[in-house]
C-alpha cells in the first residue's frame, strides 16, 4: 500500500517536473505551425546545418536519419544520409527515410515542405536561426522535444558563457571597424540580419554595414572604400582575391595587411560553436585578448 | 556623339560613393593628385567606364551587322545561341566553384562559341543545298539557346545558395569586377572585330538586298553572310565573356541609328558603336549610383534606360 502510494507520488512529482518544462498550451514554429509535443522522437530528419549541428551537440546524432549536403560537422554527421541541399527539399526523398521528426530551416523556400510533411503526418519544426538568441531558442526547444531538456539548456548555457567570456574580455578595448567580405562577385557582404553581425560587435568590432537590416546584401566596392574599414575578414579563397586584386589595393585595411582569414567551418552556422567563433574572431581583431 | 560620348565618360569617372570633380578626374587619370583619389579612378571607376563603352560599342555594331546580314530587324545578338552558350560556360565555371574572373570570361566565351558554330553546322545541314536560308540560322540559335536555358536550369537546381547568386548576378550582367587586362582583352576584340565589320560593311549593304540581287551583283552571299555572322556573333561572345549578359542593346540600337537616316552600314556600324558605348556608359553610370549601398544589374538597367527612347523613336522606326 504504502509503496503503491510512493509510487503514485513520484510519478505525480515527475509529471509535475515534465509539466512545468512542457511548452504552454500552443507553441508555434517560425511558420507559424503548432509544435506537436509528443513522444520523443526517434528518426530525425535535420535539413539545415545548423541544427544537425546542434541535434548532435544534444546527444541525439545515432537518431538522426537525413540531413543536407552540406551538413559535415561534426565529423559522425557525414555517415548520415545526405537528403539534398535543405532548400526546397525532396519530399519523397524524406518521406523515404520514415522519420518522425522533421527540423527545417524556416525560409520562404521551405514553406510548401513543412506544409506537405505536414499533410503526410510527419511532425515538422521549421526554425530561423538567424541571430544568436535564435540558436539559444532552438537548443532549448530541441532539448525539450527529443527529451532532454536539461541537456538542451546545458548547451544553450555553455555557448553563451564562452560568448560572455570573450565580451568581457574585448569590452573595454577600441572597437575595430569590420568589412566582412562573403562573397566576390556580386560582392556580399553580412549586415544586421546575421549572427556574424553580433558576432563582430562581441569580438570587439563593429560591422560597417551594421545599419542595414538585411542578413546578406549586395553592396558595391566603392561603397567599402568609402566607409574605409580598418579590417578586412574574409574566409581563405577571398583573402588571396583581395590581397591580389587591383581594384582592393585603394582601401588602405589591404594596404596595411589588415586582411584577416576568418575559421569559415567555425563561423560559418549559428550552432554549438557560436563561442569558439567569437573567441576566434576576437583573437583575430585583438590578438592575444583571451590568453 | 564623340563629344557627348567624351562628357559622360568624365562624368561617369567622377560619380560615385566618392564623388571627384571633372578637372580631378582628369589629373587622376594621369596618376596626379591624392592618392586614394588615384587609386579610385584608375583600379575602380576607369576600366569599367571604359568596359561599359566597349561593350556596348560591341553589341552595337554586332546587331546592326547581324540585322543587316539577315535581314531581320529581330536579329540580335543573343538570338543566336551566343547568349545561352556563355551562360552555360559560365555556370559551370561557378559549379566547379571557379571564383576567378579569368576561368569564368574563358569558359563563358567556350561556350559561346561552341553555341554558335553548333547553331551554324546544324543550319547548314538543315540548309537546301548548301545555301544557308538566314531563317533557318536564326532558328536553329533561337533552339541551340532554348537548349541552353535548360542546361542552366538544372545546373543550377541544386547548387548552393552563393552559387545560385552568383551566376544569376553574372547572367543579369554587370561590369563591376572589371580589371584592366579584362578591358584590353576586349579592346583588342572590339577594334579587331570591328574594323573588319566595317571592312565588310559594303557586302552587308548587298547582302541586306537579298540574296537574288546579292548574287547578281557577284557576292558570294553564303559566305559572306557566314564570314559577318560568325564576326558579330564573336564580338558579341567577347562582351559576354566580360560582363555577362546585357541584353536590348544590340537588338534596339540599330534601329536608333537607322531612325536618325543612316542606311548604309559603314556609317551605320559606327554610329551604332558610338550609340551603344553612350548607352551602356549611362546604363553602368545609373546601375551603380541609384540605390547605394549596392548595385542594379547592368542588363536592366540598359533596357529601362532604352526601351522609352525606342518607343519614342518608333515611329520614325517602323
Amino acid at each position: 500500500m504504502f509503496s503503491r502510494r510512493a509510487a503514485v507520488a513520484i510519478l505525480i512529482a515527475f509529471a509535475a517536473c515534465t509539466r512545468s518544462d512542457a511548452p504552454p498550451s500552443r507553441e508555434s514554429d517560425d511558420f507559424g505551425d503548432a509544435i506537436a509535443s509528443g513522444t520523443a522522437p526517434v528518426r530525425i530528419v535535420s535539413l539545415n546545418p545548423a541544427t544537425t549541428d546542434l541535434l548532435f551537440a544534444l546527444g541525439v546524432g545515432q537518431r538522426m536519419v537525413g540531413r543536407t549536403h552540406w551538413d559535415l560537422y561534426p565529423d559522425s554527421a557525414k555517415a548520415v544520409t545526405d537528403l539534398g541541399t535543405g532548400l526546397r527539399p525532396n519530399i519523397e526523398a524524406v518521406l523515404g527515410v520514415k522519420p518522425d521528426l522533421v527540423v527545417l530551416y524556416a525560409s520562404q523556400d521551405n514553406r510548401n515542405a513543412a506544409r506537405q510533411l505536414r499533410a503526410a503526418g510527419v511532425n515538422t519544426i521549421s526554425l530561423k536561426i538567424d541571430h544568436i538568441a535564435d540558436f539559444h531558442r532552438a537548443a532549448r526547444l530541441l532539448g525539450r522535444i527529443v527529451g532532454d531538456s536539461a541537456r538542451g539548456a546545458a548547451v544553450s548555457d555553455s555557448v553563451a558563457r564562452t560568448i560572455e567570456l570573450v565580451r568581457a574580455a574585448t569590452e573595454k578595448l577600441p572597437k575595430r571597424r569590420v568589412f566582412w567580405h562573403i562573397w566576390d562577385a556580386p560582392l556580399i557582404t553580412i549586415a544586421a540580419g546575421s549572427y556574424m553581425t553580433e558576432l563582430i560587435t562581441i569580438a570587439g568590432g563593429e560591422n560597417i554595414y551594421s545599419e542595414m537590416p538585411e542578413p546578406s546584401p549586395t553592396v558595391s566596392i566603392e561603397d567599402v572604400l568609402k566607409r574605409n574599414p580598418e579590417y578586412i575578414i574574409s574566409g581563405p579563397e577571398g583573402a588571396i582575391k583581395i590581397r591580389s586584386d587591383p581594384r582592393w589595393s585603394a582601401a588602405p585595411a589591404v594596404k596595411a595587411g589588415r586582411v584577416l582569414v576568418a575559421d569559415t567551418t567555425l563561423v560559418g552556422r549559428p550552432s554549438v560553436r557560436l563561442g569558439e567563433a567569437a573567441a576566434s574572431l576576437a583573437e583575430l581583431l585583438h590578438p592575444g585578448v583571451l590568453r | 556623339m564623340i563629344a557627348a560620348l567624351i562628357a559622360l565618360a568624365i562624368i561617369a569617372v567622377g560619380t560615385g560613393a566618392v564623388s571627384i570633380p571633372p578637372l580631378d578626374v582628369l589629373q587622376a587619370v594621369r596618376g596626379m593628385g591624392e592618392e586614394g583619389v588615384v587609386s579610385i579612378v584608375q583600379n575602380l571607376r576607369l576600366p569599367r567606364v571604359i568596359l561599359a563603352a566597349l561593350i556596348g560599342a560591341a553589341l552595337g555594331m554586332s546587331g546592326g551587322a547581324l540585322q543587316g546580314t539577315l535581314r531581320n530587324g529581330l536579329a540580335e545578338p543573343y538570338l543566336l545561341g551566343v547568349s545561352g552558350g556563355a551562360a552555360v560556360g559560365a555556370v559551370i565555371a561557378f559549379g566547379t566553384g571557379a571564383i576567378s574572373n579569368g576561368v569564368i570570361a574563358i569558359s563563358a566565351f567556350a561556350g559561346a562559341t561552341a553555341a554558335v558554330m553548333l547553331a551554324l553546322l546544324v543550319a547548314r545541314a538543315a540548309g537546301s543545298g548548301g545555301r544557308g536560308d538566314p531563317r533557318t540560322l536564326l532558328m536553329a540559335g533561337v533552339v541551340i539557346g532554348a537548349f541552353a536555358n535548360a542546361v542552366i536550369m538544372i545546373a543550377l537546381a541544386n547548387a548552393p545558395p552563393n552559387t545560385i547568386r552568383g551566376a544569376l548576378w553574372w547572367m543579369m550582367g554587370s561590369v563591376a569586377d572589371t580589371s584592366w587586362p579584362g578591358v584590353g582583352w576586349l579592346a583588342a576584340y572590339v577594334i579587331l572585330g570591328g574594323a573588319a565589320l566595317i571592312y565588310w560593311a559594303r557586302e552587308i549593304d548587298i547582302l541586306a538586298l537579298g540574296e537574288e540581287s546579292a548574287a547578281a551583283l557577284g557576292v558570294d552571299v553564303e559566305s559572306a553572310a557566314r564570314r559577318i555572322y560568325l564576326l558579330s556573333a564573336l564580338l558579341a561572345a567577347a562582351t559576354v565573356a566580360a560582363a555577362g549578359l546585357i541584353g536590348f542593346v544590340g537588338l534596339i540600337v540599330p534601329h536608333i541609328v537607322r531612325a536618325a537616316g543612316i542606311r548604309h552600314h559603314r556609317p551605320l556600324l559606327l554610329a551604332s558603336a558610338l550609340v551603344g558605348a553612350t548607352l551602356v556608359t549611362g546604363a553602368d553610370l545609373v546601375a551603380r549610383t541609384v540605390r547605394p549601398p549596392g548595385e542594379l544589374p547592368l542588363g536592366a538597367v540598359t533596357a529601362i534606360l532604352g526601351v522609352p527612347f525606342f518607343l519614342a523613336q518608333l515611329r520614325r522606326i517602323a
